[in-house]
């Protein structure tokens, strides 16, 4: 009668543990397998394997937890920068206007991503708007270069379009990010490149969990001559009488440089903002997921381990049984 | 009738609110900008920005940018600013020698033109300290 209820609670036992984690854990290289067959033909896997990724588990958890405060100081620290450099780039907007569609013969696309991973979706957008905006810029008479900061767009531009690009300047992020900087990056660009557009694409914060993909547009003085002559929002511009140097021409120059500086070091700030926000975000759904694998292995090894005790009960008192009677 | 004066640099805004009129040195020399001025786009050089408020006058040293005035707003973009009184007047002296000697070792074309950007960077942020007292 005991032996019935033993055999009953054994197969019991045999239908709780599914054969799921056992192939899983079959399959990963890193764990040898120590399975036995119990006495009702029962698969084990050893509490050992289990308790070995339990602690990877945890681990990857402590990791991905510390790098999401790191990320969080970051963003705290470059957060205050951004908004104080958005005040700057508005009055260029209302004076030159923002044209995305004007209509130019040599496009540049000026790709801002970041260089370390694990920072989520953002550097594939910048990356998908940048080849559509290539797309859509390029037909018999107008051409679309690349420029690109950072290793990610890096990467994934190289890959198709490597006749496309101009210029590529990696490790941004080494050096403190301040006006001096970029302009120097902004100088060295204009040196360059030939534009007669200048397109920025980067992912503007709005908030810790909203990211935007942005375009923005700077146009090279020739072009504003044009776009303002023909109307529209820039006629505003010759409304103004500009003064201060030889010519009007040198003045638009100058203020088109300017412009496109003070965008760029706006563009920068705000892409490494969003980086470090994605970083947190990805962080912590990462340590939240960890969390969840952990609850589940923790079952399973409690699982596990009263099988095993289970089974010893048997042999012992199966065999104790046997030698009574 | 007041202007709107707002003083923008990469790094922070400077100034934002109304002023009564504005004293600007731009590359063909120093404007007064009272209100309802005509609408012009300038270049603005390196030299001081004198503020008039209730009577009183505020320095404030700019080192070159733009400016946009129109519709009594005034909007300045500047690479770099430093308000009078933020200036330490032996300091800003001190640069100021240091400079003029820079200028009279400088060899060289491009030495001797950032001597002189240099010196005339100095000699504003000493005129900024002059001008409030």
């Amino acid at each position: 009668m005991a032996m019935a209820a033993l055999r009953r609670e054994g197969r019991r036992f045999a239908s709780l543990i599914s054969p799921r984690p056992i192939t899983a854990v079959r399959s990963s290289p890193l764990y040898p397998t120590l399975e036995d067959e119990g006495p009702l033909g029962l698969r084990h896997i050893s509490t050992q394997v289990v308790r070995n990724r339990m602690k990877s588990v945890k681990n990857i958890q402590k990791i991905t937890k510390a790098m999401k405060m790191v990320a969080a100081s970051k963003l705290r620290a470059i957060q205050t920068k951004t908004e104080n450099s958005r005040g700057l780039w508005q009055p260029f907007t209302a004076l030159l206007g923002d044209l995305p569609s004007a209509d130019v013969k040599k496009n540049v696309v000026v790709t801002i991503s970041s260089d370390k991973g694990l920072c989520g979706g953002i550097n594939s957008t910048s990356v998908k708007i940048s080849k559509g905006l290539h797309k859509l810029n390029s037909g018999p008479e107008k051409e679309t270069k690349y420029v690109i900061l950072g290793e990610k767009a890096k990467a994934q531009l190289v890959r198709d379009s490597k006749k496309d690009i101009e210029l590529i300047i990696t490790e941004l992020q080494k050096n403190p990010l301040n006006y001096t900087q970029v302009s120097v990056l902004a100088d060295e660009i204009l040196k360059n490149v030939e534009y007669d557009a200048l397109r920025i694409v980067f992912n503007k914060f709005q908030s810790v969990v909203s990211f935007v993909p942005t375009v923005s547009t700077v146009l090279s003085p020739e072009i504003v001559e044009r776009e303002a002559e023909s109307g529209g929002k820039l006629g505003d511009l010759d409304s103004y009488e500009v003064e201060g140097g030889e010519t009007k021409g040198e003045i638009l120059q100058n203020l088109a440089e300017f412009q496109f500086s003070c965008t760029m070091f706006n563009a920068v700030l705000e892409n490494a903002c969003s980086e470090q926000g994605a970083r947190m975000s990805a962080m912590d759904s990462s340590s939240r997921n960890a969390g969840d694998m952990l609850d589940r292995l923790t079952l399973t090894y409690n699982r596990t381990r009263q099988a095993s005790i289970t089974t010893e009960l048997i042999e012992i008192i199966s065999g104790a049984s046997a030698l009574e009677g | 009738m007041t202007l709107n004066l707002s003083v923008l640099t990469p790094n922070r805004i400077v100034w934002d609110s109304e002023v009564k009129e504005i004293i600007l040195s731009t590359n063909s020399g120093k404007i007064s900008v009272l209100p309802n001025h005509a609408p012009i786009a300038t270049a603005v050089d390196i030299g001081i920005l004198r503020i008039r408020l209730n009577d009183q006058w505020l320095t404030i040293a700019l080192i070159g940018g733009f400016a946009r005035i129109g519709n009594n707003e005034i909007t300045i973009l500047i690479n770099d600013t430093e308000k009078g009184s933020d200036i330490d007047p032996q300091e800003a002296q001190q640069a100021l020698e240091i400079a003029e000697a820079n200028l009279r070792k400088a060899e060289g074309k491009r030495q001797k033109i950032e001597a002189k950007l240099a010196l005339r960077r100095a000699r504003t942020r000493v005129e900024a300290i002059n001008a409030i007292s």
